[in-house]
């Protein structure tokens, strides 16, 4: 009896694991991008479109696990760091093919190495390994290793690879040629961009099929954030990867299963006050911005728990400094949000001889304390938050006018005329590491928007945030990393030259249809994971 | 003489299209934000590659040096590199005027056959309910600003010349109308008209041929205005076309783009405008 049942189970099970297969091949994954992507070629991605191609086409030595913030070995079987950072050596998988059936090998990641630091390149991803001056030395030892050594050491190299997409250094189609589980079929300018699945991915699940699962992902070219929500209620695309607060909680409504709330983000909202010496503002402006105790009575007297109900519709959280508590390592445990407290903070800015005059502040001499906040036209929540500031700061006696520019008028001010009093902008964080914020927190950088290229710092603080900044980028000793740069956000706490107001959650939108999507709060939020998302079997009797 | 007149018409419209583009470079020039780079921003950026960024539109800060330079260019087929999309402006055109100039032509189309369509019959057989309604109907679209349409045609879905329609519809409705109302009370009209003609002939032969050369003359009007409509349209049906690429040359500063749009757009308006002026003159010449 035995005998009969063993074979048909064997086929039964056959017959169900080829179903499944075939139920999770095939079908065309459809998404909007939010501008036309600037190039596909991976080492100089500077924009959120370019950066979507790069990671569902290239391949990389070593990935971030976006979900468990470890990182995993992907081109690279293994690798190891020496030289206190300045070396690493990687053992690279064997038979393994580009797109276009050419193989890969030590040659192609030392090509790509060295076409990323061609100083005339000016590639973002190249300049993160630029931690000192001078060359970058590829050394292919075998076909599959390759040894990099950089002139300095590099803080958190590894992880840096992540960003690094492998070329061909022998394809004709050059950068189109890929390792990652998609390349470029067709492209219609300023209309889409139609990805296939590379028929030489070399990833397999562990029923040993070929990964991707999706055979094809379609990225129509969209602005309109409203189109892109109601076109994904009509189920014409499947994946929303970042939405506002607004559109979230409509979406929520309708479809609880759709919407997905991941917790708060890596991006900050903040304001600074302009405090550039020659900034052409009056001299009793410039006093109030560099004075610590004004620049924290303006932090104490913002309600942030009023902007993330308000404004957010309670999907974000009052922030504390620099990094987000999801950046589970490198938060400072330790600090906690400036308490919202007018009383405080009037009390504060009596100490520097502020004194309300009626319903008016005025300083020391006697002038009324009146600021000009500026942001970017056209981003509702950030012109919604200049406008609870204002009322914040009212309840002090401060009259806060509110200003929209369009961005590169924005920019101009901010990076070159210096010809404004306080900023609203967002900072936009792609790397938990705190390396990548170097620009920002040195004094000598044009990124350290409050004050920028400084020749020496020009107060104490910043002479010691430089000293950290570079302490930690010069030791790969991740504790003696994270004392440096808890430190660094203690100051900041302090000194208060960013007046960081929220972590915007990571809000976005998945189709009910799609299996194996776990939305995240790392970027790209929905799809960190494309090579193993697949469409569900439709189930008879539910909906799609 | 004909060709004496071919050839000014001509040389206006290329003087004309240049003064245009100078002008267009000039106002890009001097608007805040101009020659600065988004990317200026990107924290990952050392300050070498920061220097070349700004520096690389240096060339474009003194505006009657570019605009020499520019027109070197086009002498020799070569009519710049878009700064903000890092793309050949050529090639750009090449994929974006096709998308353009198809929906703006369908709108005229759609447009005027929609405004006259309404026009002729409220002038021939004249009834007061007919007009009313049509004219409160015009007149509703002419209030609404072309962005509103394109917006409700986002929504409801459609072809995106509809909106193009809408816009230059109530215009030739109304002007159409106004016009045909005059021509029908020529004396040479009254008087075909005394004699018993079938209204189709009179239509035909007395009437639009008398109409033609201010209609003629809208023609040139509807054109520009036509593509006045297509910019905001295009940005809102997110439409790959011209216009959406002069309105990603004005958010990123995009000089030799701009440049190049303006001109395209004054060459455009101007040889419509040529055009139904001399059809317009040709008309005017034959006896009715």
């Amino acid at each position: 009896m035995r005998r009969i049942w063993s074979p048909l189970l064997l086929v039964a099970l056959l017959a169900v694991s080829a179903s499944t297969t075939a139920a999770q091949s095939g079908r065309e994954l459809r998404f909007y991008l939010p501008a036309e992507p600037k190039t596909f070629h991976p080492l100089v991605v500077a924009d959120d479109s370019s950066e979507t191609i790069r990671y569902l086409t290239g391949g990389v030595l070593i990935r971030f696990n976006r979900q468990t913030q470890e990182l995993q070995p992907e081109l690279a079987a293994s690798w190891k760091v020496s030289e206190a950072g300045r070396k690493i050596s990687f053992k690279l998988r064997e038979g393994i093919l580009f797109s276009d059936g050419m193989p890969f090998s030590a040659e192609d990641v030392a090509f790509t190495m060295r076409a990323l630091m061609d100083p005339n390149l000016h590639s973002p991803t190249g300049d993160s390994f630029r931690s000192a001056e001078g060359q970058v030395k590829v050394n292919v030892t075998d076909p599959h290793s390759v040894v990099i050594l950089f002139p300095a050491p590099v803080a958190g190299l590894e992880r840096l690879f992540d960003q690094v997409a492998i070329l061909s250094s022998r394809s004709p189609k050059k950068e189109m040629a890929v390792l990652g589980p998609f390349y470029v079929a067709d492209y219609k300018a300023g209309s889409y961009v139609l990805l296939r699945q590379n028929p030489n991915y070399w990833k397999r699940d562990s029923t040993g099929q070929r990964l991707p699962y999706l055979d094809s992902i379609r990225l129509d070219i969209q602005q309109n954030r409203d189109m892109e929500l109601l076109h994904f209620r009509r189920g014409e695309i499947h994946l929303i990867n970042s939405l506002d607060a607004e559109s979230f909680d409509r979406l929520a409504g309708e479809m609880p299963s759709a919407a997905h709330d991941a917790g708060p983000s890596l991006d900050s909202e903040q304001m600074w006050f302009n405090q550039v010496s020659s900034a052409p503002l009056p001299t009793y402006k410039k006093a109030w911005f560099r004075s610590q105790n004004f620049r924290r009575a303006i932090s104490e007297a913002i309600n942030r728990e009023d902007i993330c109900r308000v404004v957010f519709a309670r999907h974000a959280r009052p922030a504390v400094g620099p990094v987000s508590p999801a950046n589970r390592f490198w938060f400072n445990q330790a600090l906690h949000v400036h308490p919202f407290d007018p009383q405080k903070a009037l009390r504060r800015l009596g100490q520097e001889g502020f004194h309300l005059d009626g319903k008016v502040l005025r300083d020391r001499e006697g002038h009324s304390v009146e600021f000009s906040l500026i942001t970017n036209a056209g981003n509702k929540s950030r012109e919604r938050m200049a406008t609870m500031i204002q009322q914040d700061l009212a309840q002090i006696g401060i009259r806060l006018n509110v200003v929209t520019l369009d961005f590169p008028s924005l920019i101009e001010r901010i990076s070159r005329t210096f010809d404004y009093e306080t900023c609203l902008l967002g900072l936009v964080n792609v790397d938990l590491d705190p390396s990548a914020q170097m620009s920002v927190w040195l004094s000598s950088a044009s990124s350290h928007q409050w004050n920028p290229n400084q020749k020496s710092p020009e107060t104490p603080w910043e002479a010691e945030l430089d000293l950290l900044m570079r302490a930690q980028a010069s030791t790969t000793d991740n504790k003696k990393r994270k004392e440096y740069f808890d430190k660094v956000q203690q100051i900041v706490w302090d000194q208060v030259p960013f007046i960081y107001l929220i972590h915007k959650n990571a809000l976005s939108a998945v189709s009910p249809s799609l299996a194996n999507a776990t939305p995240g709060v790392l970027r790209p939020q929905t799809y960190w994971n494309v090579e193993k998302i697949y469409f569900a079997p439709e189930k008879s009797g539910g909906r799609r | 003489m004909w060709i004496q007149r071919l050839l000014r018409h001509l040389l206006t419209l290329l003087l004309t299209a240049l003064l245009g583009g100078l002008l267009g470079a000039t106002l890009m020039r001097l608007a805040p934000g101009f020659g600065v780079d988004e990317r200026e921003l990107d924290t990952r950026l050392n300050e070498q590659s920061l220097q070349v960024l700004r520096q690389s539109r240096a060339n474009e800060r003194n505006i009657l040096r570019f605009y020499a330079q520019y027109l070197r260019g086009i002498i020799h087929g070569d009519l710049g590199v878009s700064p903000s999309l890092g793309r050949p402006v050529a090639e750009l055109f090449s994929e974006r005027a096709p998308v353009t100039l198809r929906s703006v032509a369908l709108g005229l189309l759609e447009g005027w056959l929609l405004g006259f369509a309404l026009a002729l019959p409220g002038v021939m057989w004249r009834g007061w309910a007919y007009d009313l309604l049509t004219s409160v109907v015009g007149g509703i679209v002419v209030c609404l600003p072309s962005a509103v349409l394109a917006m409700l045609f986002l929504y409801v879905g459609g072809p995106g010349s509809l909106p193009i329609a809408l816009v230059v519809f109530p215009r030739i409705f109304r002007y159409s109308r106004n016009l045909l109302l005059q021509t029908y009370s020529l004396p040479h009209v009254l008087t075909a008209k005394a004699k018993g003609l079938h209204s189709t002939r009179i239509l035909l032969w007395h009437v639009l041929p008398s109409a033609a050369p201010p209609l003629l003359a809208l023609v040139g009007v509807s054109v520009s205005m036509a593509f006045g409509a297509a910019i905001p349209i295009e940005v809102i049906c997110d439409s790959p076309g011209i216009g959406k690429l002069a309105w990603q040359a004005a958010l990123g500063r995009d000089l030799p783009l701009l440049v190049n749009i303006t001109i395209f757009v004054t060459l455009l308006t101007l040889t419509a405008n040529s055009f139904s002026d001399l059809i317009g003159k040709a008309f005017a010449k034959q006896p009715t």
